[in-house]
This record gives C-alpha cells, sequence and structure tokens, in this order.
C-alpha cells in the first residue's frame, strides 16, 4: 500500500464539515427526553410488551373485543327469543306428559330443558393473511444481535353453529401482528 | 468499558465522532440538514439501546440502516412532490472543509467515486475504522472492504493525474 500512502495522507487532511452547533443541542433534547421516557419504561417485560401496545396490535385487541361483544348481544338476543317463543307455546299447548317429570320452579313451564338448545358451539376459525410486509432489520433493546421486522395483516373469521336450530353465526375481524425474528451473522 | 449512556462529556464524545457520522450520512441525503437529521435519529438510538460506544461498527450501522429507510421515505416524497427526475438520485457529494484548489479537486474526486468504494474510504480515512469494523458496518466480508478501499484509491490516483 505504499504507493497510496501520499495519497492518504493528502485524505486525512482534507477535512470534513464540522456539524452545526443546533445538532448538538437538538441531540442534547432528544436525550433528556427519551430519559423521562425510559424510568416509565417497564423493565425487563417491556421488550415483549411493546409489541401489544402497538396501535395495528392496539387496533386488532379492540377488534376482537367489540367481536366478542357483539357475539355475546347476539347469543343473549337469541336465547330470549328462543325463551319467549317457548313460553307462547307452553302457555297454548295442552298440558304435557312431560310436565310431571319435570316440573317448572321458575314459572316459565317447560322450557327449562331448552336451555341446551340455545347453545352455539364454535364450528370453524380461519385466519387468512392477506399482507405481509418486511420492514428490515432493527436492533432490540440491549441487544447487539438483528432483528428482522415482518408485518403480518390478516382476516381472521370465527364461526359458531347451533346444533339444534341450524342457527349459525360468524364474526370476521381483520388483525395486524409484528413479529421479530433474530437473523444470525453472516 | 463505559457505555455511552453513562457519558458524562457525551459532547466531547459526540464533538470526535460527529464530524465522521455526519460526513458518512451525507452520502446518502441532498442537505447537510438531512444528514443531521439522520445522525441524530442513530446517535440518540444507539445510546438508547444502551451499546457500548466502542462498538462503532454497530453505530455506523445504525446511522446507514437510519439513512437507507430516510431514502425510500425522501424518494416517496420526491415523487409526491413530481420534481425533476434527475432529484431522485439520493447520493450527494460528501462536505469537506477544503483549504486550497488541491484539496477541492481531491474532494470533487471523492464525490465522484462508486458510491460502494466512497462508502469504504468514508469508514476507514475519515472515521478511522477498522476492515474488520468497515465489514461489520455495512455487512461485507473484510477482504471486500479492504479491496474496495484499494479500489477507491487507485480510482482516485488516476483521477487526479494530470491529463
Amino acid at each position: 500500500m505504499n504507493d497510496f500512502s501520499e495519497l492518504e495522507k493528502d485524505l486525512k487532511a482534507l477535512r470534513p464539515a464540522q456539524p452545526s452547533p443546533v445538532l448538538f443541542e437538538r441531540i442534547e433534547g432528544a436525550m433528556a427526553e427519551n430519559s423521562r421516557a425510559r424510568v416509565s419504561d417497564a423493565g425487563p417485560m417491556a421488550n415483549w410488551f411493546w409489541r401489544f401496545t402497538e396501535t395495528p396490535y392496539r387496533f386488532g385487541i379492540g377488534l376482537a373485543a367489540a367481536a366478542a361483544a357483539v357475539v355475546l348481544l347476539i347469543a343473549r338476543i337469541s336465547t330470549d327469543q328462543t325463551q319467549n317463543e317457548n313460553t307462547e307455546i307452553a302457555q297454548v299447548s295442552p298440558p304435557s306428559q312431560a310436565r310431571p317429570v319435570q316440573p317448572s320452579f321458575s314459572g316459565r313451564s317447560g322450557i327449562d330443558g331448552s336451555m341446551s338448545s340455545n347453545k352455539f358451539v364454535s364450528s370453524g376459525a380461519t385466519q387468512v393473511v392477506y399482507n405481509t410486509r418486511d420492514e428490515g432489520l432493527q436492533f432490540a433493546d440491549g441487544s447487539q444481535q438483528p432483528l428482522r421486522r415482518l408485518r403480518y395483516q390478516t382476516q381472521q373469521t370465527w364461526q359458531w353453529r347451533n346444533p339444534s336450530t341450524g342457527a349459525s353465526l360468524r364474526v370476521s375481524y381483520p388483525s395486524e401482528e409484528v413479529v421479530l425474528i433474530p437473523v444470525s451473522g453472516q | 468499558m463505559d457505555n455511552i449512556a453513562s457519558h458524562e462529556n457525551w459532547k466531547s464524545c459526540f464533538s470526535e465522532i460527529g464530524p465522521g457520522l455526519l460526513l458518512f450520512a451525507r452520502q446518502w441525503t441532498r442537505s447537510a440538514a438531512d444528514a443531521e437529521d439522520i445522525v441524530q435519529e442513530a446517535f440518540v438510538k444507539f445510546w438508547r439501546r444502551n451499546h457500548q460506544i466502542n462498538n462503532r461498527a454497530l453505530l455506523y450501522a445504525t446511522v446507514r440502516s437510519i439513512a437507507l429507510d430516510f431514502i425510500r421515505r425522501d424518494k416517496r416524497r420526491v415523487r409526491r412532490e413530481a420534481t425533476a427526475v434527475a432529484e431522485a438520485d439520493p447520493t450527494i457529494e460528501p462536505q469537506f472543509e477544503w483549504a486550497d484548489e488541491g484539496q477541492s479537486a481531491l474532494a470533487a474526486a471523492v464525490s465522484c467515486l462508486p458510491h460502494d468504494q466512497r462508502e469504504v474510504l468514508v469508514l476507514k480515512i475519515w472515521n478511522e475504522l477498522t476492515f474488520s469494523e468497515i465489514a461489520g458496518a455495512l455487512g461485507i466480508s473484510q477482504n471486500t472492504a479492504a479491496s474496495r478501499y484499494r479500489y477507491a484509491l487507485a480510482h482516485l490516483k488516476k483521477s487526479l493525474q494530470p491529463q
């Protein structure tokens, strides 16, 4: 490399431009801000917890909770309707032979055994990944090993069926998941 | 080994490596302001993650990663603004403080180097990284880093020769 030593010397004599003084203040400010944020961190669990506090994930959880609430509401309405129908039928029907065997203490004659017919049983669940995005490498807190960040966008569908009435219920909602995969060195 | 987070005098640490970091980041940006944004983000990210300050390969890899993200964002912005196609070229010549015509010519020659050679040259000359550290920062082998450096010097020597 001796033939390049003079050139290397000339290159080293060429000085890069200095950062603006404002940059120091900006970095200092950003560090102070991060220090404050760090105090409120959740400690070692934070590495794992961040995945669940990300907005898209939170959005998915929110949707799932909303879907579950809708399912419960519909199931409740369905149950009430069936009970009302049974009550009316009991009122117009002549006394059945089963009545003495299973007496009603609730005042709703002949419907106690029908509760099982209102049960919805899970009949299927699907998850369709319709988009995958590679968001590149990043470094997790305290780790020197790079991690590849993949974002999956999926459509999840849950199905329930009432075996006795044949009624079915289906709930679909979008979800988003971020996965970190450790990448080994080359 | 001190952690960068525990450096009371992080300013002096940054004063030492800041110009080199900025020059490294300038390879991907059109303006010094953009390069400073990249350096700030990288430095703070590196500090926040409690990395060792002497793990310079990782520091420069962080700058590079953020710079490449910046290019992607900037390209989208350029497309949106429908500016001239020539502006889409994300690279720009490194900025130096030169004292005479000879240094000016040298700076211009450095800016004309192929990007992969210039990247290695900037890390080796103005950031004083070893080939091992350069290899770590750029994700290449040490041999590749060394040969790119030699090609860069040969390229410069040739371009500076009087016609």
